[in-house]
């Protein structure tokens, strides 16, 4: 019987079965690693040569700085190995990719431990570092009788790991048959280079089984290398047809290395890159180059995306989602790039569906930008008042002065004058708080720069962004209430203003609530709430409004909601969708408000009212001001 | 043996077609889903171009309905063809089979306060061209009170993609017109501007009613559309336009906005076409056979329109159309 563990520590538990320790089928192996290692270094340096040099300062200083050291770690262990992200919405579909990702990292490192522990000689470059703890188990022989448990321990770990990551390719491969069990409706048409890719990562693992088990007597084996060697054994009469397979293995493994620059896969290795670059506070600032290229190689064109686009509830647009508008990027194929980017919404649902975190709205952006930024503008209004017309600097409060003491500033925005009930009823709580407020656009006021940005107006946008910025700051208040998301997300984002607390009225109002200021009545009636883009995901704002509604009445559910809502289509963000189009993403986002059967929708966004009252023939439409000034009393 | 036609809209082309088809010797049932004939013309005080009076218009169209059979606040329910004619039921309970269907459905004026940002229904002194008839016909409107500042946005609902209106009223221009000069005389003290995209002063005697506007009553004609309106704290409107004519923002305060609603196809056209699986245009009017020759007929043999229910029409256009159709149906039945 052979001993369970064994003291003598003269006696070799390895031993090198191939003198040398090299066969010519590592070869495909070596090439297609070498090839591949050329190829993300030269990619590397082209990234970060593409950084503006304080991009590259900071990306430096990210690595001294302890907090984003951890963060780094934890982001990529969670992100590129776990895929958390995945999990939260999507199990199956995040056990697969955790299985794949995380199990194949597993045996990468198990098997240099191994290695390390065994044969640590062959961790050096000319004693074969690159390929021997690949192929590991060809190379040795286990010395029979003096396996101790650290090395019983190792075969099962690794054939656990095995069956990890072939319980994920399984899987895959189901997946790719029937993407809709696993909770996705539409998925992309994969590349040629994608489907090389994708065959051999699909053989990797089969074939190293295969190889292993042949091997298994030899080299050592557990729960399931070492039955499937006695099966082999059973069914060829020998363990002796190893060769070809240890081949088949190493082919694949170099096919996949040299088609994964080309394919999608290439978003394994350069996800962690963006994580990095975005930790470190990078922001994109060319559609194609530098943060934009870690970001356009990070996609793993998954199609995510595709269910997450409004526009997709027209199977003619799904042309148009982020996942093409990435891939025409990497091809550089200019003209296409250029009608994807403007058709966008800017509804930002792809992002934070995203589970790379590609942030294709930005990008679309910029590649808006190279065109239209260089577009001449005129704001020469803006310093010398129109003689007769609109005086140019906006007037805080119709001339009156600005209050001493909590001094707040209510800023409504073009798109609030367009609704002006919104207004009225912002007014009317105000007044019912007993607030001291001013109004600083009541006789007009200059846009809030957002929709110039959306278009990508940059310099033009600033310009505005100044103007107003001055007048904020010099009327002295210490809050800024908006009642437009649109406004919010810039005014937040943007303007830079110290010392000036920046509020949605749905935050004000439950605020005024809380303290008391506010007496909220609560009716019969029964609501669902619209989450504006920009309030939503643009400002993070989800549970202010909610609060609100549930005070006034019950709150019932969207099909999809909070950072899922569907955008409204009245977005300011497409340049060039149509109407006929944007009426069918309307009518999409009220089916999905309406699952339920809500006596009147809520929203809290002057874009999102005008778009859903001109559309909702049935269920009448309300913003929350209005919800609230309507079920006030003074205290 | 007389045949039966039921014509299903009341308004003056339904009743113009009453007239010439009861005088040819048919059976005329007129469906009206009203308490009273005439449609947007019985609410109307005076028409253009000359400001004639359209009560004594309408009480000829009436007094020349003859043995016509009117059919008053009856919906269409039901409205199926039965081998070569039409059986249409009504909520009256009556139900009629007819050899020959006319579709004068009309049209709807455009629902104001979908543009939230001129402030219908939430500002106390915006009305529109329809609340200015009714003042002018029964003389009170709490929110046309002494106005000395007076502003008329044309297009409210026309040739406007965001609003879902693409097309021309076409009746509008000088409807605002005939009513600035109408206001301008009944308060003779105001200010009357009329913000306009484009003027069609087109038919007629229109260019001269223009043209009388400016120099006879000092109408100001500003060229731009108002973005926006606000209602002061002394209920005063301020608007925001801009004068494209001189590349100008403007900021006006005004006592009083009047709004030209513009042509809607009716609801209730559209209802009656869904249930005899007649066409409608991107637009959303009913199709006829063609815009030439076909003009009243439909792709249903024995199914006509006539007036604003294919598109807007101003009211000679609409009883033009009445008596073709009339002329077009009489010859359908000799055929048959």
């Amino acid at each position: 019987m052979t001993p369970f563990y064994i003291l003598q520590t003269d006696v070799p538990e390895v031993i090198d079965r191939i003198p040398g320790a090299y066969d010519h089928f590592i070869l495909p192996y070596c090439a297609g690693i070498i090839f591949c290692l050329c190829w993300l270094g030269v990619g590397l340096v082209r990234v970060i040569a593409n950084l503006s040099s304080s991009d590259r300062k900071a990306l430096l200083l990210s690595f001294v700085n302890p907090v984003l050291i951890w963060k780094n770690l934890k982001d990529i262990f969670c992100d590129c190995l776990l895929h958390t992200k995945i999990w939260k919405r999507k199990p199956l579909l995040g056990f697969m990719h955790s299985a794949i990702a995380f199990g194949w990292f597993l045996l990468i490192v198990l098997g240099h431990l191994e290695v390390w522990l065994f044969a640590p000689r062959h961790l050096y470059l000319d004693n074969g570092s690159l390929f021997y703890p690949i192929f590991y188990r060809y190379f040795i022989w286990m010395n029979p009788g003096h396996t101790t448990l650290r090395g019983s321990l190792f075969f099962f770990l690794m054939d656990l790991c095995l069956l990890y990551v072939l319980a994920g390719i399984g899987l895959a491969i189901f997946k790719r048959f029937r993407s809709r069990l696993l909770g996705m409706k539409h998925t992309t048409k994969p590349s040629l280079m994608d489907r090389v890719a994708l065959y051999s990562l699909w053989g990797i693992f089969p074939f190293r089984l295969l190889a292993e088990s042949f091997t298994a007597d030899l080299a050592g084996g557990s729960f399931l290398t070492l039955p499937a060697n006695a099966l082999l054994r059973f069914l060829f009469g020998d363990n002796l047809h190893f060769m070809p397979w240890w081949w088949a293995y190493s082919i694949v493994l170099g096919l996949f290395f040299v088609s994964l620059p080309f394919s999608r896969y290439m978003h394994i290795l350069t996800e962690p890159l963006l994580i990095l670059l975005r930790n470190a506070g990078i922001k994109v600032r060319h559609p194609r180059k530098g943060y934009a290229e870690a970001e356009i190689y990070a996609c793993s064109s998954c199609g995510l995306c595709l269910d997450a686009c409004p526009m997709n509830v027209q199977k003619k647009n799904l042309r148009f989602s982020s996942v093409y508008f990435i891939r025409f990027l990497r091809r550089h194929n200019e003209k296409k790039v250029n009608r994807i980017a403007d058709k966008c919404l800017q509804c930002g649902k792809c992002l934070a569906l995203c589970p790379v975190g590609v942030d294709s709205p930005a990008i679309r952006r910029r590649q808006r930008a190279a065109y239209n930024d260089r577009l001449a503008f005129d704001y020469s209004a803006l310093k010398a008042p129109v003689p007769g017309g609109v005086s140019g600097a906006p007037v805080a409060g119709g001339g009156t002065p600005a209050p001493a003491g909590g001094k707040v500033m209510y800023f409504a925005g073009c798109m609030s004058h367009l609704t002006p009930r919104i207004i009225k009823a912002v007014l009317e709580v105000f007044r019912k708080a007993g607030e001291d407020f001013v109004f600083a656009d009541e006789n007009g006021g200059l846009c809030c720069g957002r929709p110039l940005l959306l278009a990508g107006k940059d310099r033009a946008a600033k310009t505005v962004i100044e103007a107003n910025r001055k007048m904020i700051m010099e009327s002295g208040c210490t809050t800024l209430v908006l009642s437009c998301p649109i406004c919010l997300k810039v005014f937040k984002e943007e303007y830079k203003l110290q010392g000036i607390e920046v509020l949605h009225y749905t935050e004000y109002m439950d605020r005024l609530v809380a303290e008391g200021r506010l007496t909220l009545r609560k009716g019969e009636g029964s609501f669902v709430y619209h989450d504006p883009c920009e309030l939503g995901r643009g400002c993070g704002i989800y549970d202010a409004p909610r609060r609100l509604v549930e005070g006034v009445g019950q709150l019932c559910k969207a099909e999809k909601e909070g950072d899922e809502s569907v955008c409204c289509g009245g977005s300011l963000g497409s340049l060039t969708l149509s109407y006929d189009d944007r009426k069918r993403i309307t009518a999409g986002a009220l089916d999905n408000l309406l699952v339920n059967h809500p006596d009147r929708i809520v929203t809290a966004c002057p874009l999102c009212l005008k778009t859903f009252s001109d559309a909702s023939s049935d269920v009448p439409v309300v913003d929350i001001a209005e919800l609230v000034a309507e079920s006030t009393a003074r205290v | 043996m007389a045949k039966n036609i039921i014509i299903i809209g009341g308004g003056p082309a339904g009743m113009e077609a009453s007239a010439r088809l009861d005088a040819l010797g048919y059976t005329v049932f007129l469906v009206e889903k009203e308490k009273a004939l005439g449609g947007h013309l019985a609410r109307w005080d005076r028409l253009f171009p000359e400001g004639k009076p359209a009560g004594p218009v309408l009480d000829s169209l009436v007094g020349n309905l003859g043995n016509t059979k009117v059919l008053l606040e009856s919906d269409v329910l039901s409205l199926n063809r039965l081998g070569d004619s039409f059986r249409i039921s009504l909520s009256s309970g009556v139900s009629v089979i007819a050899d020959a269907v006319l579709l004068t459905t009309g049209f709807d004026l455009f629902e104001a306060s979908k543009k939230e940002e001129y402030g219908y229904g939430i500002y106390d002194h915006v009305v529109t061209n329809a609340d200015v008839e009714e003042f002018f016909r029964t003389g009170g409107d709490p929110r046309i009170d002494n106005p000395q500042r007076i502003g008329l946005v044309h297009c409210v609902g026309s040739r406007d993609e965001k609003a879902g209106c693409r097309n021309c009223s076409k009746v509008c221009c000088a409807t605002a017109v005939k009513q600035a000069c109408e206001l301008k005389a009944k308060f003779p003290a105001a200010t009357v501007y009329c913000f306009y995209m484009d003027l069609r002063m087109f038919g007629r005697g229109y260019e001269d009613l223009y043209l009388k506007a400016q120099k006879e009553y000092g109408i100001r004609f500003i060229r731009g559309r108002v973005s926006e309106v606000s209602e002061r704290i002394d209920k005063t409107l301020q608007i925001k336009a801009e004068d494209t004519l001189s590349s100008t923002p403007l900021r006006v305060t005004l006592d009083l906005l009047v709004l030209m609603a513009g042509m809607r196809p009716s609801r209730e056209g559209t209802k009656v076409a869904k249930m005899i699986h007649l066409a409608t245009g991107d637009d959303g009017f009913l199709s006829s056979l063609d815009g030439f020759g076909g003009m009243q007929a439909t792709s249903i043999p024995g199914l006509f329109v006539a007036g604003a229910a294919t598109g807007p029409k101003t009211l000679p256009d609409t009883i033009a159309e009445a008596r073709a159709a009339a002329s077009l149906i009489h010859e359908y039945l000799q055929k048959s």
